[in-house]
């Protein structure tokens, strides 16, 4: 059974669900953005988008009245966005290992002397 | 009556026909472009494309006279009314999409199998047969649909289902034109050589050709009716369009940025299963309010909020890849309409489709402007993008492999193309969103979806002056598009450098 959102919420449902998704992003950006860069800025970065998406995460369970299994919703949100950027780097690291890349990486050396 | 009078007056048809061929023959040679640069199959692609930019126009101007009764709801009533309208609108641009996946599927096949297209007199036959279908429907789209609703309509004249309005006679055809498609492309790659794009496309036509037989069917029942013709819209666009987005886009980017094979069909693999995952039953947000049983709430919010994990993933690689690999590409229209691509499809689809898809608060907004809002930027920025980025792709191969990037003469013609569609789209998009906004809050929430209520939403003045802005932006669209297709018939015209091949490079940090 679902509450519908209370007619007060109207705007915080749109917008928290809108923040989720920029806030989720923003966050897999500058995370991936800090594994190529090591400023602790960048990190620091990935961690305030983080906090927004959770801070989103808890206003959309307010607002959209979550109840019971519900809540899975919620919390599948804040694990799912943390690890999946984590998980997704690890893929793009193995999936992009080639033998060739030795060759490729002298061949722009030579080019770049 | 004095005949010989007349005859000056009625053009003989052998005059007008005459007429024609010169002015289609000084069309050929204004535009310039030589056929000998492209293989049989690629010839029969642009045909499909051609016939994809006349129905992109045919959208537009149709959704422009919609949009135009909104805000005259009198202009053109009894003679072209908005149904009609909002219909041709809707199947074009279905239409053309289409149109354009199977043109860029034909594109890239021989490249792909290694050998020449099998069956392709079947398939020149099955483009003829698919284009007179196309145009005889919207005739009848057009001049017949005022009258008795008989059997006989569904077979004739309209299957009355949204979206998918073509009478079954039409939808026969187009299944057996899909087949010959499948025939084509299957004996293609079998007689050449099978590739794991190749593979992933193969099981993506049989599931588009397949879905396709849902929505043909009549039913008596209203929510069983609903039930299958949703596997046809939501199944074809929010899984197997993706999938087939997917394969041209890893075709392409090895073409256009040099990316090894192992590495796009790799990670199409991991697209097909977070598309299928989180897609096939995110079909239950389309389940909330149609009689069906009360568990596709959870299952459709569920799977709605997974949804937008693909496009993260998209996010990290891109990152990734920036930083990792120096590429570097020859056809910078097509490189900027896959990076139109990578954002349309974040915001239309990702944060446009989750700010209401929950039903919590989808019990306000289905059906609102709020939804065509979402179908307007989701569409654009998932599809229409990259069917501009391969007809680029297809030009620069069409006037010789020809260099398309920097220093490009008239480049600005593509850049204000480019702007113009995106703002015009973007513009009519957050129109939408402040009318639908209204429309779920008034009429929806307040006034509690009554006729009352809909015509107090329909009559607030911000759902005016949003309407009054979206046809502006309609407009800003349409400018868009003629620059496009200026651009498109004249860019690479006088180049005579030549397109150098693109490799992918590592950076040495």
């Amino acid at each position: 059974m679902i509450e519908p959102v209370a007619l007060k919420d109207f705007f915080i449902t749109f917008f928290s669900s809108a923040l989720i998704i920029l806030a989720g992003a923003a966050y897999a950006l500058l995370f991936a953005w800090s594994k190529i860069n090591s400023h602790t800025g960048i990190k620091i970065g990935a961690l305030a988008a983080y906090a927004v998406l959770v801070a989103s995460v808890l206003e959309l369970t307010r607002a959209a009245q979550f109840q019971g299994y519900w809540l899975i919703i919620s919390v599948a949100m804040v694990i799912g966005y943390f690890f999946a950027p984590i998980g997704i780097w690890h893929l793009c690291v193995k999936t992009h290992g080639h033998p060739d890349d030795t060759s490729i990486k002298t061949k722009i050396q030579e080019d770049e002397q | 009556m004095n005949t010989p009078q007349l005859d000056n007056v009625i053009p003989k048809p052998a005059s007008v026909l005459d007429k024609a061929r010169i002015y289609r023959d000084k069309f050929k040679a204004w535009v310039n472009l030589d056929s000998s640069n492209l293989t049989a199959g690629q010839q029969l692609a642009v045909k499909y494309f051609t016939v994809a930019v006349i129905l992109f126009v045919a959208q537009i101007l149709f959704g422009l006279l919609s949009a135009l009764q909104f805000i005259y709801p009198g202009f053109l009533y009894g003679i072209l009314d908005f149904n009609v309208n909002r219909m041709v609108h809707i199947n074009a641009m279905i239409v053309w999409m289409l149109y354009g996946f199977i043109g860029s599927i034909y594109w890239l096949i021989e490249d792909e199998s290694g050998t020449e297209i099998v069956g392709l007199k079947w398939a020149n036959i099955a483009f003829w047969v698919l284009t007179g279908a196309v145009t005889l429907v919207v005739l009848v789209y057009l001049f017949v649909q005022v009258g008795p609703g008989k059997d006989s309509s569904l077979w004739f004249i309209n299957e009355g289902r949204e979206y998918i309005e073509a009478p079954r006679w039409a939808d026969l055809g187009i299944t057996a034109v899909m087949l010959v498609f499948f025939y084509n492309v299957v004996a293609t790659f079998s007689k050449g050589n099978w590739s794991g794009i190749a593979g992933v496309l193969v099981l993506d036509l049989i599931a588009l050709v397949g879905l396709y037989l849902a929505g043909m069917f009549y039913m008596t029942n209203i929510t069983h009716d609903q039930y299958w013709w949703w596997w046809v819209i939501h199944l074809w666009v929010e899984a197997t369009w993706e999938v087939l987005v997917g394969v041209i886009m890893a075709w392409s980017l090895m073409k256009l940025l040099g990316v090894r094979r192992k590495i796009v069909q790799t990670w199409l693999y991991i697209e097909v299963a977070l598309m299928f995952g989180s897609g096939i039953l995110g079909l239950g947000h389309h389940y909330f309010w149609i009689g069906m049983p009360e568990y596709w709430l959870s299952v459709g919010g569920f799977f709605s909020a997974l949804e937008p994990i693909p496009l993260v993933a998209m996010v990290v690689h891109a990152i990734y890849d920036s930083g990792v690999h120096a590429f570097k590409t020859v056809n910078h229209p097509a490189l900027a309409w896959v990076i139109a691509h990578a954002f349309g499809n974040f915001f239309g689809a990702g944060v446009w489709g989750f700010m209401h898809t929950l039903p919590q608060i989808n019990l306000y907004t289905h059906g609102t402007q709020w939804s065509a809002s979402h179908g307007h930027l989701s569409f654009f920025g998932a599809y229409a993008t990259i069917n501009i980025a391969f007809f680029y792709l297809a030009i620069q191969q069409w006037r010789g492999n020809v260099w398309m990037a920097a220093g490009t003469r008239h480049a600005w013609r593509w850049k204000w193309a480019l702007g113009l569609l995106n703002a015009g789209v973007v513009g009519m998009t957050v129109a939408l969103l402040i009318a639908g906004y209204e429309q779920s809050f008034i009429e929806r929430a307040v006034e509690g979806s009554t006729w009352a209520g809909y015509f107090a939403a329909q009559n607030q003045p911000s759902f005016q002056h949003a309407m009054n802005w979206r046809m502006f932006f309609g407009l800003v669209t349409a400018a868009g598009l003629g620059l496009l297709v200026w651009d498109l018939l004249t860019i690479g015209k006088y180049e005579e450098r030549k397109a150098e091949k693109v490799v992918e490079k590592v950076i040495v940090h």
